[in-house]
């Protein structure tokens, strides 16, 4: 069994999962304090895990009905990610394996993400094509076998990523330009559910050439749309624009795999990440490919499962080589 | 505040760009790591604390498991430094449900200063000349952190209680400006004694207000966690949730939201 930790950004995870994959526990407590300041407060982030951390392995090891020397290894999030919450995480998941001296395993969180769906009871075998889409990253890889090396001869091959927002963020600015305050994400998606997404045409970021994605475009074409109509006439169509721009986001996704697909030849794909949990996106992806795998939503957001799954794939440290073990903020992938 | 024979405890302080650990194995020796970051260099928290640790275990032949008690210095000082500090600690703790004691860095600063003075004065009574970087003896000890942006993380005690654990400050710790802390200096029952990093980045302003500043290399600049060791020998422990970093400021996010809602309603 392995102990994993997460701390990446504003939610503190811990969980158990066994050698194979089955998930003994997976505790997430939401910080849920955010919102007032418009986004992720770093700072504010980093307190928060500090103070709930402890709680949140406890309640991991406890639901799972083992105690901490009874793990065969400590997992935790080396990044990328905020790396003040980073190294709450690595602080802490250091101290509880070197406490036992059992074996740490430093984990990527972008491996994570793609782990997530190795899990039980409904794993995917490699290869596939993964979408990953949330509020802090965006990007389309080709899933080779479990490992965590990346780059066209690594486990991990990446096929594109966002050239400026995240899809999660263009959802939430698209949000605030409609006046649904942060996070508007869900709200919007909320509000689409009224409205005709034909109603308004926004671009679907054709001038990026290649997989990759770029959002501030639509962004900007939002903030025209809304300027042209002027307050009112936005206010009373604020379902049709919020229709429209979702469609434009998944579009956008939408078209960046199906060309991955045709380039790779690889036919099976799965989501991840908080935006897999869209309603219109899963749609437009099952209809490209209909075995899609979607893992549960609680392992599609930041969670400690999928580190502790990809940790399962991963070389453990012994102790004591891993004392001097730091985070690191971004990946050398840049995403 | 003496070395009780027999109770093993880790103590560490990561308040400051310094990492500081030390070890009472319970037979009376005081086992120390330090490292201090040259200018321009990171400080090695991260990379440093739990490998020092260790390595003063193994020195003495313990494990984490044999402890009685942990210290850990929770500031004031650089919020990033006390999260490891802070975070390492509570998960050791918990690890082994040992004891967890929260010692204030200032405090210990304090503490340590009225130790080696204390320890001088008796050697002085045999041996003059006295030592020139020696810190003065002073009946009123101001621990100074540097906070940086131009302001100092502060406390005072009276050097007689300072050992004391449970000794109730002069001047609460706070965060203030140079200006605040000459005033809060005016307040003391006399002129006391600047110690810190604080203490050596404000000296200008604290000599002008009376304060006496040891030498630079003095070692009562610097924070030593063998003090934090012999407080916590004689403190109560806290309950682990409870020891976290004092922080003594607000983060910017919240101080910015605070400011615009106050504009808002002054308007
Ligand atoms: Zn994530």
């Amino acid at each position: 069994m392995i102990l994993a930790i997460e701390t990446s950004c504003d939610d503190t995870c811990a969980a158990v999962v066994t050698r194979d994959g089955e998930i003994r526990s997976n505790v997430i407590s939401s910080q849920g304090v955010h919102d007032r300041y418009g986004g992720v407060v770093p700072e504010i982030a980093s307190r928060h895990h500090l103070e709930l951390v402890e709680a949140v392995v406890e309640d991991a090891l406890q639901q799972a009905g083992t105690t901490l020397p009874q793990v065969d290894a400590v997992a935790v999030t080396q990044g990328p990610g905020l790396v003040g919450a980073l190294l709450v995480g690595v602080a802490t998941g250091k101290a509880l394996a070197a406490a036992h001296g059992l074996p740490l395993i430093p984990v990527d969180h972008l491996h994570g993400h793609v782990a997530a769906s190795f899990l039980r009871p409904d794993p995917i075998e490699p290869p596939f094509l993964i979408l990953i889409a949330s509020g802090g990253h965006t990007l389309l890889a080709h899933v080779k076998d479990h490992g965590a090396s990346w780059g066209s001869e690594g486990s991990i091959e990446v096929l594109g990523s966002t050239r400026d927002d995240a899809a999660g963020e263009a959802f939430d600015k698209g949000a605030r330009l409609l006046g649904l305050g942060y996070p508007g994400g869900p709200a919007l998606s909320k509000l689409a559910e009224e409205g005709d997404a034909e109603a308004f045409a926004f671009p679907v970021a054709a001038q990026v050439p290649g997989l990759d994605f770029s959002f501030s475009g639509l962004k900007t074409a939002l903030l025209y749309k809304t300027q042209e109509l002027g307050e009112e006439e936005t206010t009373r169509r604020r379902a049709d624009l919020a229709a429209s721009y979702q469609r434009a986001i998944v579009e956008t996704l939408a078209r960046r795999v199906e060309r991955a697909r045709r380039q790779t030849g690889i036919e099976r794909l799965a989501l991840g990440g908080g935006v897999a949990a869209n309603g219109p996106l899963r749609e437009r992806m099952r209809a490209l490919a209909p075995d899609l795998h979607v893992p549960p939503r609680e392992l599609c957001t930041d969670n400690a499962a999928m580190i502790a799954s990809a940790a399962r794939y991963l070389e453990p440290l012994p102790f004591p080589q891993y004392l001097g073990l730091d985070a690191f903020a971004t990946g050398e992938r840049g995403i | 505040m003496r070395d009780d024979p027999g109770v093993k405890i880790l103590a560490f302080d990561t308040a400051t760009p310094a990492t500081s650990v030390a070890l009472a194995p319970g037979d009376g020796r005081m086992l120390t790591r330090r490292h201090d970051p040259a200018q321009g260099e990171r400080p090695g928290h991260q990379a440093l604390l739990l490998t020092y640790a260790v390595e003063l275990l193994d020195e003495a032949g313990l494990s984490f498991k044999d402890l009685d008690r942990l210290a850990v210095g929770v500031g004031p000082g650089t919020f990033t430094g006390l999260r490891i500090g802070v975070a390492t600690a509570r998960a050791l703790a918990q690890a082994h449900a040992l004891d967890l004691v929260g010692i204030s860095t200032l405090h210990a600063l304090a503490a340590a200063h009225a130790l080696t003075a204390a320890t001088r004065d008796a050697a002085d009574a045999h041996a003059a000349p006295r030592d020139e970087a020696a810190a003065p003896a002073a009946a009123t000890i101001l621990p100074v952190i540097d906070a940086r942006r131009g302001e100092a993380f502060a406390a005072a005690w009276d050097a007689a209680g300072v050992t004391d654990p449970a000794a109730t400050p002069l001047l609460a710790p706070a965060a203030l400006t140079p200006d605040a802390l000459v005033a809060a200096v005016q307040e003391l029952p006399s002129a006391p004694v600047g110690i810190g990093d604080g203490a050596l980045r404000f000296r200008e302003q604290l000599e002008l207000a009376g304060v006496l500043v040891p030498a630079g290399d003095s070692p009562s600049h610097q924070v030593d966690a063998a003090a934090h060791c012999r407080l916590a020998g004689a403190a109560r422990p806290h309950a682990r949730d409870e020891v976290l970093p004092a922080y003594l400021r607000l983060p910017d996010a919240e101080l910015a939201l605070r400011r615009r809602a106050a504009g808002i309603h002054r308007s």
